[in-house]
């Protein structure tokens, strides 16, 4: 290129803005960029190489434009200039009232002369812009030839050209600048970003008030680690849903990023995607070795509360305490039976949380565990479904990712802590110890208080599937004479059997054991000042009582039947929080509400007349 | 349950609406002055308890029922020892609640 920008021009410009004379002016040789129509006139930003300002053409050179004399990219040397100060922004902005052009449109903005002899691979995400800029202007243009080859072509040809020109894409891939996930937010939009395909959910066809639509999303990873929900409706979705596949690495730009509805993600990331019509997705190829590092965000296990049937999914690490044989599981849906594996592991808060591998995680996995058992390997799990079989539970999907032992700070720390303390320390199971004073138990107690009332008044709860409300109520009545548990296997707490000879069988873990532990299941009586109802407890009634259901045996089969009473007056009439499930049962072809408590929690005095004082307020707004 | 005394529900700011009214109130012992202890009210004011307290020990909280003499002392005829903590805040809006829109429900 012959000619170069004057260094420093825009400063030039500033400092005399209102040149008395033509011969005033040195000379100057700025860039235009961003070149469009303002009504009559052309604006655009002049670009020094360093720095850039507003500016405008006279309307007087119009022509000069229209007829592709000055061009947007090329360079101009300035006669005769003024700027202006925008009162109300304190920004200048130069108008042209004289040029000459000095050259036409290089192939890209000039930045930097210094990077530019670099092989100007590290281009300004904005270049990319501009050109394309320049293609939507063309009639048709191909990206990164120059202007003058201008030739008519077909909607095909150039397609066809542009994907048998993978240089050119190729080259743009290299130079282009990606983004991580993480540094993405709402009020920058000029990113691309590199990520695999990490899952892809169905198309989805729904219908609203505004009409009808498709719906599909992907999770992306990208390199860190870091991942991010996009989701895609209509013409986008039908536009990338065959592109985008499993698996595969794409660069991706022109999406819009928005906070996400905690109810529905299912990744760890404060702002979700949406790509549209204009959005642009490009494979990259040769990308076989960008694997996405597994970046984990672990949950303490004592924090895991929160995440109780939530559709969020959890990250864990902790020391494997134990390792069930397989279990063979049929599932309801199909009649399928599926492999099934329990793990329990703790970690330093000291507590232990169940951990249910499916299908390849409890075979292949899980055997390696329970060969390596014994050591207390640590595991890292990622995406867990938090369930509340027993207070809480975890729950391995298809994209679950197990690692035995990682080399990780995480990992090592955990290792550390359970060599030293850990083995010797008693730990308690998290779903045992909710309450609201912990974390974990607060917000099931608080959230969906119902009265007895609002649910024996309501037959149809629970019709679909089982609704989950918290009651505050008294126990009033515990009949004695019922049979308060069952007959459990020591390992998986399931019922057995009476084997045949001596001990008892258990069928979930296909053996005998001579010993069985009794665990509760009794009816009870609750009532609370809107009225009264009957629950189902199962071994949360330790909390009830006072004492396990084998200590609960013993008193009762004393001679003196009197100290099994006072234990059941004992209970009577005490207060508790219970977070309970409500069904339906069809009994005698009669549709029953069937009211289960799941959890057991003490009053806490303090934090309910808190809520009681909310209710207050809430009933002065409303009518 | 005896009903023939009721007392009001106050706090600081609102002890000296019933002067020479039967009370009661839940204050934090920060001391005592001339025979009379010195609690804190609910919404932060010093108020001074007079009467024979029990022989046991006072713990931090203390519920006190008796005549208001003035604005800002009681001459208390039952204490209460309610323990080592206690939910101000709470105690302070029922004061507000009984006085206010819910004054039919306690008297």
């Amino acid at each position: 290129m012959g000619h170069r920008l004057s260094p420093d021009a825009i400063a030039t410009l500033l400092s005399n803005p209102k040149p008395d004379s033509l011969s005033d002016i040195p000379e100057i040789i700025v860039q235009i960029t961003k070149l469009e129509p303002k009504g009559k006139s052309y604006g655009f930003d002049a670009n020094d190489g360093k720095m850039k300002i507003k500016a405008i053409f006279n309307s007087r050179l119009s022509s000069e434009i229209t007829s592709g004399n000055i061009q947007n990219l090329g360079l101009i040397r300035i006669l005769d200039y003024t700027v202006n100060e925008i009162p109300s922004k304190s920004e200048n902005y130069l108008i042209i009232t004289k040029c000459e052009v000095v050259s036409p449109a290089p192939e890209m903005e000039i930045k930097d002369e210094i990077r530019k002899e670099e092989a100007g691979i590290i281009f300004k995400p904005k270049q990319e812009h501009e050109i394309k800029i320049e293609v939507k202007k063309e009639p048709s243009g191909i990206l990164l030839k120059p202007k003058r080859e201008m030739a008519t072509k077909s909607a095909a040809q150039i397609v066809h050209e542009q994907h048998r020109n993978m240089a050119p894409t190729a080259r743009m891939a290299m130079t282009r600048r990606v983004h991580p996930l993480v540094s993405l937010n709402p009020y920058q939009g000029n990113w691309t970003i590199k990520v695999r395909v990490t899952s892809k959910g169905n198309m989805r066809t729904y219908k609203n008030a505004r009409g009808e639509g498709c719906v599909f999303n992907v999770e992306l990873t990208d390199e860190d680690g870091t991942q991010i929900q996009a989701t895609m409706f209509n013409d986008a979705a039908r536009k990338f849903y065959d592109k985008f596949q499993l698996g595969k690495v794409y660069y991706i730009s022109k999406g819009t990023l928005r906070v996400a509805n905690k109810q529905f993600r299912t990744v760890q990331n404060d702002y979700e995607m949406a790509l549209n019509e204009n959005s642009e997705v490009e494979e990259a190829s040769n990308e076989a070795a960008f694997i996405p590092e597994t970046k984990f965000n672990f949950v303490p296990i004592d924090q895991l509360g929160p995440y109780i049937n939530s559709n969020e999914l959890v990250d864990v690490i902790g020391v494997i305490q134990s390792v069930s044989p397989t279990m063979s599981i049929r599932r309801k849906s199909n009649n399928e039976i599926v492999p099934k594996r329990d793990i329990t592991i703790a970690d330093e808060t000291k507590k232990t949380v169940v951990v249910s591998l499916w299908n390849d995680l409890a075979t292949n996995v899980g055997q390696e565990l329970l060969d390596l058992a014994d050591n207390s390997p640590v595991v890292a799990i990622k995406s867990l479904k938090v369930g509340d079989f027993q207070g809480v539970s975890l729950s391995t999907l298809g994209r679950s990712i197990v690692q035995i032992n990682p080399d990780t700070p995480e990992s090592n720390k955990l290792r550390c802590w359970y060599d030293s303390d850990g083995k010797e320390t008693s730990m308690a199971s998290v779903g045992s110890g909710l309450s609201p004073s912990t974390k974990s138990g607060a917000r099931s107690m608080y959230s969906d208080r119902f009265s007895i009332s609002q649910i024996t008044s309501n037959p149809s709860l629970g019709g679909d599937k089982p609704a989950f409300f918290s009651i505050r109520a008294y126990i009033s009545f515990i009949k004695p004479d019922q049979s308060m548990w069952y007959r459990a296997c020591k390992t998986c707490n399931k019922k057995v059997t009476e084997a045949v000879g001596d001990g008892y069988w258990c069928e979930g873990c296909q053996k005998n054991d001579t010993e069985c532990s009794l665990r509760y299941i009794l009816v009870v009586k609750v009532s609370d000042a809107s009225g009264e109802g009957w629950v189902s407890v199962f071994n949360e009634a330790e909390k009830i009582i006072g004492c396990s259901a084998d200590e609960l045996d013993k008193l009762k089969s004393e001679k003196e039947g009197s100290s099994y009473q006072l234990k059941l007056k004992e209970a009577t009439w005490n207060p508790h929080l219970f977070r309970v499930s409500v069904a339906q049962n069809e009994y005698n072809n009669e549709k029953r509400q069937r009211i289960t408590v799941r959890a057991v929690a003490p009053v806490d005095f303090a934090a309910e007349s808190r809520y009681l004082l909310e209710e207050i307020s809430k009933m002065k707004d409303s009518p | 349950m005896d009903t023939s005394k009721p007392a009001i529900f106050v706090n600081g700011g609102l002890l000296p609406m019933h002067v020479r009214k039967r009370v009661r109130t839940v204050v934090q012992v920060i001391g005592s002055d001339r025979g009379a202890v010195i609690g804190k009210s609910t919404d932060d004011q010093q108020l001074s308890v007079k009467g024979t307290p029990p022989s046991v020990p006072l713990t931090n909280f203390v519920e006190v029922i008796g005549i208001a003499d003035s604005e800002k002392s009681i001459q208390a005829e039952i204490w209460t020892n309610f323990g080592d903590t206690f939910d101000t805040y709470s105690y302070n809006q029922l004061c507000q609640l009984a006085n206010g829109e819910c004054q039919l429900l306690f008297l």
